[in-house]
């Protein structure tokens, strides 16, 4: 029988962060996923962590603690998980979006933010090839904006961590939490490969979490939403920053104050535009975001809508090929906050999932405010609004 | 059969992926198509894994004793073939 002090579900980009910061602890874990490392919805996203889609406050606070500990990991790690501080644009199409960023802008500025407006002229400087009649844009530096191989970060996280003796059990089906009769406290999981001891058990499993979370006798509020972007061959760099548009942010939080000038196509599939190189020189471009169930399948009409508003944005792309195109699914919140946290009804069980588009910026801080829960440590700053307990009533 | 797939031998011509790095990407925990693309690339160039696939299949197997039909393949996703963003915009190919 194996036993262990935490057992970590999910080897997504939450779960292999959690774990890792565990065993730097000095905790014994089992990391758990029913396939394959980052197998879910953290292979099947885009590859950035940014400041400037955050909404002022928790939101940016975290995302801000998660990048400073991204460039801290790329120097420690010695497994390269392609950190780029690449520096990110938001870009306006018109005059109500350009004074809306500004607002954005000075409010995350006055919160202690490096990010500023840049004009048409500086923006058709930095990037030579998008569409010159844009008013310009939000510019964060590389301190604000970076990508990262999404899967890549799952990977070092767990090569880093079985340094520190993690255990993982990858292609291991969960059967059953084990609780106690008397006081439902946690005492192991049953799985396909045996029964794994432990009297904490953090529930990373995303999207998937609720299924979890009903082993336990637990509701957790989370959806899965789809999310799809497009491949393009290999090419020379069009483009240097991530790039998206400020409509972004609108989509994101389903909140579209601004009628955009968007053909039906475009405006029925909610996409809205971004693009970023990647270290092997493809570009990613998406993106559409819908709720489909967990159908990941990737819809013809949804990709013709991405690449007609991608060409408004980089006319150059008209000749470039797409290679591939895929979809995921992203943990959604009716809130648009991840629940990390532990659970009063269910002593030893904890909850880190509900990220949405966010798990990648967020697995850094995530695994380091779940492992000062776990140890009874005061987290780095208030994460009261993350508590599952939110929910109740 | 692993005798077949010597270390320096070409796998993936896309992206220039040798057997060598396949099987260290198999020994980091890859057990399928899918888990040796992510971490070494074999099946993620122009051809979407048309012409190594098989053979990754077939490394697969070799290295871990697994029957062929468990190894599974790449999640097939349009396009067929590549189109530019142009043409996909349009709906039109010429």
């Amino acid at each position: 029988m194996d036993a262990f002090d935490v057992a970590v579900i999910g080897a997504g980009a939450i779960g292999t962060s959690v774990a890792y910061h565990l065993c730097e602890k000095g905790l014994s874990v089992a990391l758990i996923d029913r396939g394959d490392i980052a197998c879910g919805s953290s292979s099947h996203c885009d590859a950035v962590a940014l400041i400037c889609d955050k909404q002022p406050g928790i939101d940016t606070v975290m995302g801000q603690a998660s990048i400073d500990l991204y460039g801290e990991l790329s120097k420690r790690f010695e497994y390269d998980f392609e950190y780029d501080p690449k520096g990110c644009l938001y870009v306006c199409e018109t005059d109500a979006e350009y004074e809306a960023a500004e607002k954005y802008v000075s409010e995350q500025v006055a919160n202690g933010c490096d990010m500023r407006m840049a004009g048409n002229e500086e923006l058709c400087e930095m990037e030579p090839y998008i569409a010159k009649d844009l008013k310009g844009g939000i510019y964060t530096p590389g301190t604000g904006a970076i990508a990262v191989s999404p899967y890549k970060v799952c990977y070092a996280f767990v090569e880093e961590a079985k340094k520190l003796n993690l255990r993982v059990y990858t292609y291991c089906k969960i059967r059953k939490i084990l609780l106690n009769e008397k006081t439902n406290a946690v005492e192991g999981i049953e799985t396909d490969q045996g029964i794994i001891r432990s009297n904490k058990v953090i529930n990373c499993a995303g999207a998937w979490a609720p299924d979890v979370g009903e082993m336990a006798g637990l509701e957790i509020p989370i959806q899965p939403r789809k999310g799809m972007n497009l491949v393009s061959e290999q090419t020379e760099r069009i483009c240097f920053h991530k790039i998206l548009e400020f409509g972004y942010m609108m989509s994101k939080f389903d909140n579209i104050n601004f009628k955009r000038n968007v053909s039906p196509l475009v405006e029925e599939y909610n996409v809205a535009f971004n693009i970023e190189y990647t270290k092997a020189n493809n570009l990613l471009v998406g993106g559409y975001r819908g709720f489909r169930g967990f159908d990941i399948r990737s819809e013809i009409e949804a990709m013709k809508a991405i690449s007609e508003r991608a060409l408004r944005f980089f006319p150059c792309l008209k000749d470039i090929k797409c290679i591939r195109s895929y979809a995921g699914v992203r943990p959604f919140v009716k809130d648009h906050l991840p629940i990390v946290s532990d659970v009063d009804s269910v002593p030893g069980f904890y909850i880190a999932a509900g990220h949405e588009g966010d798990g990648i910026c967020f697995s850094p801080i995530t695994g380091k405010l779940m492992a000062q829960i776990v140890t009874g440590e005061e987290t780095d700053f208030d994460i009261s609004r993350l508590d599952y307990a939110r929910f109740a009533g | 059969m692993s005798e077949y797939f010597s270390d320096d031998m070409l796998v993936c011509r896309c992206e220039e992926i040798t057997a060598g790095e396949i099987k260290r990407a198999i020994a980091e925990g890859a057990r399928d198509v899918t888990g040796v693309k992510r971490r070494v690339r074999a099946g993620m160039g122009l051809c979407q894994g048309r012409t190594c696939e098989k053979l990754v299949q077939q490394i697969l197997c070799a290295e871990l004793g697994l029957a062929p039909d468990s190894v599974g393949h790449s999640s097939a996703r349009p396009p067929v073939r590549p189109l530019t963003f142009g043409e996909l915009a349009e709906g039109v190919v010429e």
